[in-house]
């Protein structure tokens, strides 16, 4: 439609059972088991959400369980505008492979200005091994948004996604040159392979 | 059972499809479950082809995963959009075969409800059996 402004690329990683399908991407109500789709796995979807009155498509990319298997290629990253990423607030080890991620990130990511959003998971386990401030000084020291939640408090997702792009749409130089570019491939995972306009520098916080 | 529940939800869908004079979609196209928005009005267009899909549903503890069958049913009438971003919401599965991506609802993952096939990138189809309709 006309009236969309932007096509953004979002990925969502972190390691593997943090929750990061279950938690950003489905919010079913259970009456109805979305078997099938279950067995195939998801790939990516399409949403449409509403920024200040501007309409904005985004491609929401999981990583489908690859990183099970530290197989996320280069393509995977390439184009992406932002990035959720995903700890076990109740389990350290999760917590302490951000930072492979995030180099992960610096290596792949072909727009050096990518908006980060950190959020950290499963807050309604008993056991807590990484607490609110650990995450929010994390988040601050790599220039992430930042929130907590859980499967119950799904509002908080939204939110702090909402807030994601709203970043990125804050963000000129991360979005505005592709404006007219839909030629993200499917399968080949291969789109928006041409370099981005770099303004350099991080954004917020 | 699976083919009661399907059976179940195509008897629901409003198969009372409105077009328009140019052959799109009068109505605006929406999950049949969770009612997410698909496509918009006038963004659709009929078309007639004959695509097998499986069952929107599935036996437990079925054994067909293991003899590779799928159960599920031939279906003949699509809405086609020519572009992924032409949708308001929408999954789309991993490649199944060799080519083969499944679309589902974006929110409640309900599926499928259509059909992509990776070397065809103008085309993409959405059951009008497996889908309801919204003014």
């Amino acid at each position: 439609m006309d009236d969309v402004i932007a096509t953004l690329k979002i990925l969502i990683i972190g390691e593997a059972g943090v929750g990061k399908s279950s938690l950003l991407l489905r919010f079913t109500d259970d009456q109805f088991d979305p078997e099938q789709s279950a067995t195939i796995g998801v790939d990516f979807k399409i949403k449409t959400v509403n920024v200040e009155g501007n309409r904005v498509k985004l491609a929401i990319w999981d990583t489908a369980g690859q990183e099970r298997f530290r197989t996320l290629t280069p393509s995977y990253y390439r184009g992406a505008q932002g990035v959720i990423l995903v700890y076990d607030t109740s389990k350290r080890t999760s917590f302490d492979k951000l930072e492979n991620w995030l180099t992960e990130l610096r290596t792949y990511c072909t727009k050096r200005d990518v908006i980060k959003m950190l959020v950290g998971n499963k807050i309604d386990k008993d056991q807590r091994e990484v607490d609110t401030l650990t995450g929010t000084n994390f988040a601050r020291r790599y220039q992430m948004l930042f929130t907590e939640c859980s499967a119950k408090t799904c509002d908080h997702v939204q939110d702090a996604f909402d807030e994601l792009v709203h970043k990125i749409i804050q963000t000129p130089g991360l979005w505005d040159t592709e404006k007219s570019n839909s030629g993200l491939k499917i399968g080949e995972r291969d789109g928006e392979a041409k370099a981005s306009s770099c303004y350099g520098g991080c954004s917020l916080i | 059972m699976a083919t009661n529940d399907n059976q179940e939800v195509q008897s629901a869908s409003d198969s009372n499809h409105q077009l328009t004079a140019d052959g799109k979609n009068a109505q605006m196209i929406i999950c049949p479950n969770c009612r997410c928005k698909i496509l918009l009005k006038k963004t659709a267009e009929l078309v007639n082809t004959d695509i097998f899909l499986p069952y929107m549903r599935v036996k437990k503890n079925t054994s067909n995963q293991e003899s590779g069958q799928v159960d599920g049913e031939q279906l003949s009438q699509f809405w086609k959009v020519d572009n992924m971003f032409t949708f308001e919401n929408v999954g789309f599965t991993k490649t199944v075969g060799s080519s083969i991506k499944y679309l589902i609802c974006a929110d409640c993952e309900i599926g499928p409800i259509g059909w992509h096939d990776i070397n065809d990138k103008t085309t993409f189809l959405i059951a009008t059996q497996r889908i309801h309709y919204s003014d």
